[in-house]
């Protein structure tokens, strides 16, 4: 059974969301690098890019797929993990902590959409 | 959708199952990098019996295949195994396959499992020529492929293989030949020593628990893709066509036009290939079906055929086919990925030269 933790805000394309005051940390669940399998590559954009909800910024490859990841929320990015480009492995390894990127939010009120834990738990299951 | 005798088994066994050409098949067990470094370093086992097996009988058989396939299966000697390209009058490939040449008037062809019935049509079409009898026995069949430098030892060691031989890189041994024939090749899609043995699917299911017993690895389609993908063997559907010619897919070894009569020949006696399939080495990313690659003059000269991140390796690969009046070797290469172009490698040796003798 793959990892949920409580605290974090989940997507239907499986990823996780942490907000901490206007800042969203984004990365892919456990569930995600599961049915993956061994990570190889990943591409992030670059700090400052500006996306649109539900816009791709950026993929993750295991050996044999290619999956676009998909933002949330509106936002420009602050941050990005440059060590998950390096070792992407680290995504298998530990999918919470190997986050991807941070945006600053443009409309907090997106957050609200998402997942919780439980929801997430109950989403996962019925796919 | 069908399944293999074994589908049960991999579904035990945890596997992904994927819908491939029809069939239900597992692309991977537990992890994909272990199946491929089993089969590199150790020895695994692959499911394939999705594939087809026509067999030949009569004693034009010989003649009969000659006549279909561009190879010179006439010359081979009995008892081996010969690859072949199954072309149209045009040049242009139905199929990639392999003929076993079993004995004077019994021949085996394994066929791709996405091109079974669009093949038998085309030798049904031209057997009455010939003095033989052509059946579709691949509902009767299982096929495992046991790849990897510790097959041998491992099949001698297990109850269903033991009188296995030692025979050469393409040869062929066969047993039980008054009833359903069991036959063993040293061939594989790997480029590393191993055996395919095709067998009724009662014999193929023990074979498959005593193999999984012994510790031999499970592996999937996604691991096969991969393996013959580093050694640069061709695939159907990626490499090769229904519009495209062997001599278009690197494949001139395989197209005997010095032999006797066979379909194609007069066409692949006289074509000029168009394009030349190329390997590649990706600096950075992973190149992947369909990706454009370019010149350093920024020409587009062609296409990502295949591409994967070499396990063995640790790098994307790609077997790349482009125009031929394009190419330049010295030139620096680049392939598109997602808008951006990234510099690659031209190479002539395969990814990883396999262990086979």
């Amino acid at each position: 059974m793959s990892k949920i933790p409580e605290n974090l805000f989940y997507t239907n394309e499986h990823e996780w969301v942490q907000v901490e005051g206007d800042i969203a940390t984004i990365g892919i669940t456990d569930f995600a690098q599961s049915s993956l399998g061994d990570i190889v590559f990943v591409e992030l954009p670059d700090v400052d890019s500006d996306f649109e909800k539900d816009a791709s910024f950026g993929v993750v490859e295991s050996i044999k797929s290619v999956s676009d990841l998909y933002i949330p929320v509106n936002g420009v990015v602050t941050e990005k993990n440059d060590a998950v480009e390096e070792t992407p492995e680290s995504i298998n390894e530990d999918a919470y902590s190997a986050w991807l990127i941070k945006v600053k939010l443009s409309d907090a009120s997106q957050v609200e959409s998402l997942m919780n834990a439980e929801k997430y738990k109950e989403f996962c299951e019925s796919n | 959708m069908s399944k293999t005798s074994l589908f049960d088994k991999h579904v035990e066994l945890n596997a992904k199952i994927v819908d491939f050409a029809g069939w239900q098949m597992p692309i991977q067990y537990k992890n994909l990098k272990n199946e491929v470094t089993a089969v590199r370093e150790n020895v695994g086992v692959f499911d394939v019996s999705h594939m087809g097996e026509f067999f030949i009988k009569g004693e034009q058989a010989i003649q009969y295949v000659d006549y279909m396939v561009t190879n010179d299966i006439a010359s081979a000697q009995m008892g081996k195994a010969i690859y072949s390209p199954l072309c149209r009058e045009d040049g242009t490939v139905i199929d990639d396959l392999i003929v076993y040449k079993l004995k004077n008037d019994f021949v085996m062809i394994c066929v791709n499992a996405a091109n079974i019935e669009k093949d038998f049509q085309w030798f049904e079409k031209h057997v009455n020529k010939f003095n033989v009898t052509l059946t579709n026995e691949s509902d009767k069949y299982s096929l495992l492929a046991i790849q990897g430098p510790k097959t041998f030892e491992t099949l001698k060691s297990v109850s269903s293989t033991q009188d296995i031989n030692d025979i050469d890189y393409y040869s062929i041994q066969m047993s039980n030949e008054e009833q359903t024939p069991i036959i063993y090749a040293r061939t594989g899609y790997t480029g590393e020593d191993g055996f395919e043995v095709f067998g009724p699917h009662d014999y193929i299911s023990k074979l498959w628990d005593q193999l999984i017993e012994a510790n031999v690895e499970p592996c999937g389609l996604g691991a096969r893709d991969v393996l013959r993908l580093e050694v640069c063997y061709p695939l159907y559907g990626n490499e090769l066509n229904d519009e495209l010619t062997p001599l278009d897919a690197a494949l001139k070894w395989t197209v005997k036009t010095d032999k006797n009569e066979f379909i194609g020949k007069e066409t692949l006696s006289n074509h000029k290939a168009q394009y030349r399939l190329i390997k590649l080495i990706a600096d950075k990313g992973i190149p992947r079906e369909g990706y454009k690659v370019f010149d350093e003059a920024q020409n587009e000269i062609g296409i990502v055929t295949s591409g994967t991140m070499s396990v063995t390796l640790g790098k994307g690969i790609a077997l790349a086919r482009v125009k031929k009046e394009l190419f330049n070797e010295n030139s620096s290469l680049f392939i598109e990925i997602r808008n951006k172009k990234y510099s690659a490698q031209f190479t002539k040796k395969a990814f990883v030269s396999g262990g086979h003798k």
